[in-house]
């Protein structure tokens, strides 16, 4: 190739990698096809920013039931990672106010945003199996939402490395000074497992009247008395992989954990089980729920949108999954913890999970207060 | 003395214009004004929606107030100053180093003659490597730079196999700098390459006859007649570097880091939408100073064409 036609073929890839690069991935990416299902008055949309694991539940499992049980069509908006979330949400927002059809009938997860924003309807008296939920479990979700699935942060550990996995938190912390380099929690901002490692470590200081004020409303006087917490978490910086690297992403410390360089982590139950069975979790690596306090655990909540017109039907979804048969599903299919009482489901799957201790499922702070929380995190302890 | 035909010629000028200037105007110009607005803490009309979901809010109660709530919000928190620091300063040195970096393939190739078989077979080579990371998307390149220059990677495994610690480059600025200036080469190369390429050659051989050695032909002759290309390579990669998001995510430290994570966090993970746009504009602030020299640089080459 001579020089210009080097610079001529240059010149034209470098215009076509300009224009490739407009290219975004906007939220026209999660919802095309949308219209079309939503204009037959039997359908129902699903929004769902999840994901694959939940994009089979839903497709495989959940809605070819729910068609044969009640003869309601539904069309499933599926969004990978809730990379759109954000526009999703501005555009429910923005159909509520101006009063229109938002397009989504059923929000199949970030019902704590939408109700901490004000955008569901009231489910009382509409869904009959509400009553099956704990009430503390209740007591934590925002208003209007209804919780379904759950699933909370254990340690993950490699057992060939770790012979005595800690305990309580006070070991895990005894253990990340005296093995520095082989933890990591990724960045709260980034994935809820890191996040839950942070709430668990400020909650130690936590006297229990605070922690429960914490969990249930937007408290921002109490987060002085998370200092203390916050000192220690800096505290271990030193003692962190690459000390103190924390990695981007509930994946980014498995993915270490996958290569060995560190042995142990918080990592998201279903996300851990699923991992191990797909290869991007070592295969021989465990998991444990600590105590004193345990890591936080949370539950997936859906709602019904009040602009829907079709409300109806969304109350209607929400109780079926909150059926036994249903939420036992959700537990095979996605090892995802049910959100009504572990008594309720079968004896075989009651014996599976009866390590992780779902019914302990111990709430994390209010989703204002842990947005607050990721702020103060990231401004106070990396590079402390 | 203007005819009725010039001003008929103007007028159609304009018209022939103004489609790309509407269309500018209404889908970037109009939403960066709303957003701005937004920032000095008006929260009706378009901003109402985002209002509603965000919190840690600054407001004012009728169009001729404003609030500097997010602002102060912004500059007194030290973690924003360290990252505009560290932000100017990676785009800095990355800036430098791709327009050097540039400025040497782009010489080597110039002055290949004709017929060193040798040389311009690496020449080829060369200018061929330099347009590869076009073709590599940014979050593969991120992600294969993270594995290359982490602690098991290949840099600290060929260090340890010949005896000596390498050094752990993955998660630091030093990976970020790497990564910016690989995705931005290609496009500086081809720039100067082409501005470096359209020296006549008669000039440079006068130049030679004349007996100037080699650099003082690119300082005298090279240089001035390609410093318009070189400075618009310079803005645009000043520009891309600033507002960097993928490279400095994927493989940056957790903090100091560069000010896209920080806005993107800002926006996403602390809902404070509001802060995060008053970064956006302290980055478009910043940016802008680099466009100005853009404006410089082409205004220059309008005036040496005599069209201005």
């Amino acid at each position: 190739m001579d020089r210009r036609k080097f610079l001529a073929v240059g010149a034209a890839t470098a215009g076509a990698a300009a224009l490739t690069a407009c290219q975004g991935n906007g939220p026209g990416a999660a919802t095309s096809g949308g219209k079309a299902g939503a204009s037959s008055a039997n359908t129902l949309v699903v929004y769902a920013g999840a994901d694959t694991n939940i994009q089979d539940l839903w497709t495989k499992s959940l809605i070819p039931g729910f068609k044969k049980a009640t003869g309601i069509q539904v069309h499933f908006q599926f969004d990978l990672h809730g990379q759109n979330s954000d526009q999703i949400l501005n555009r429910i927002a923005a159909a509520t106010q101006q009063k229109k059809d938002p397009g989504i009938d059923f929000l199949e997860s970030m019902g704590d945003r939408a109700g901490a924003a004000g955008l569901l309807a009231d489910p009382t008296g509409k869904v009959a199996n509400l009553s099956e939920i704990p009430s503390d479990v209740l007591d934590t979700v925002e208003k209007n939402a209804i919780p379904y699935r759950g699933s909370a942060v254990l340690l993950a550990y490699l057992p060939s490395k770790v012979m005595k996995p800690p305990k309580t938190l006070d070991e895990l912390l005894a253990w990340i000074k005296a093995n520095p380099g082989k933890f990591a929690y990724n960045s709260p901002d980034s994935g809820g497992a890191g996040d839950s490692f942070v709430q668990t470590v400020l909650t130690k200081y936590l006297t229990p009247d605070v922690l429960k004020q914490m969990q249930t409303g937007y408290r921002k006087n109490l987060e002085s008395k998370w200092d203390q917490g916050f000192t220690t978490l800096a505290g271990l910086n030193k003692s962190m992989y690459q000390k103190g690297v924390y990695p981007n992403g509930n994946n980014g410390t498995l993915e270490l954990l996958l290569q060995g360089q560190i042995w142990m982590c918080p990592a998201w139950s279903d996300q851990f089980i699923s991992g191990r069975a797909a290869g991007v979790v070592p295969k021989d690596a465990k998991a444990l729920q600590i105590t004193n306090p345990s890591f936080t655990g949370g539950a997936t909540q859906c709602g019904v949108l009040s602009a829907s017109t079709k409300q109806e039907l969304g109350f209607k979804l929400a109780n079926w999954i909150l059926e036994p048969a249903q939420q036992a599903a959700i537990a095979t299919t996605i090892a995802g913890f049910p959100a009504i009482p572990l008594s309720k489901l079968p004896a075989k799957l009651q014996s599976e999970f009866a390590t992780a201790d779902p019914g302990n499922m111990r709430p994390g702070f209010n989703s204002d207060l842990d947005s607050d929380m990721k702020s103060l995190w990231q401004q106070r302890v990396p590079g402390h | 003395m203007s005819t009725p035909s010039d001003t008929r010629r103007r007028i159609g000028g304009l018209l022939m214009a103004s489609p790309p200037i509407i269309v500018v105007a209404i889908f970037v110009g109009f939403p960066i004004l709303v957003a701005m607005a937004y920032s000095f803490g008006h929260i009706g009309g378009l901003n109402r929606t985002i209002a509603t979901i965000a919190r840690g809010q600054h407001t004012v109660s009728s169009w001729h107030q404003f609030s500097l709530g997010a602002y102060r919000d912004v500059f007194t928190d030290e973690r924003f100053r360290h990252d505009l620091v560290v932000t100017i300063a990676v785009t800095l040195i990355s800036t430098l180093v791709v327009t050097v970096l540039a400025w040497v393939i782009a010489m080597y190739l110039r002055t290949t003659p004709e017929g060193a078989w040798f040389r311009s077979g690496v020449a080829k080579l060369i200018s061929g490597l330099a347009v590869v990371p076009m073709f590599i998307p940014v979050v593969i390149a991120s992600w294969a730079m993270l594995t290359f220059y982490a602690a098991d990677g290949f840099i600290r495994s060929l260090c340890a196999d010949l005896g000596f610690q390498g050094p752990t480059w993955g998660y630091t600025m030093v990976c970020v700098a790497i990564g910016l200036i690989w995705t931005n080469l290609p496009f500086a190369t081809l720039m100067i390459t082409s501005g470096v390429q359209s020296v006549p050659d008669s000039l440079i051989e006068a130049a030679r006859d004349a007996g100037a050695g080699l650099l003082t032909i690119v300082r005298t002759v090279i240089a001035p007649l390609a410093l318009v290309p070189t400075v618009i390579a310079l803005t645009f990669t000043a520009i891309g570097t600033l507002g960097a998001f993928t490279v400095p995510y994927f493989t940056g430290p957790n903090a100091p880091n560069m000010l896209g994570v920080d806005m993107v966090s800002y926006f996403r993970s602390y809902n404070r939408p509001q802060q995060s746009v008053v970064m956006a504009v302290v980055v478009f602030a910043v940016a802008a100073v680099f466009g100005a020299f853009y404006v410089w640089a082409n205004f220059r080459s309008a005036k040496d064409s005599g069209r201005v």
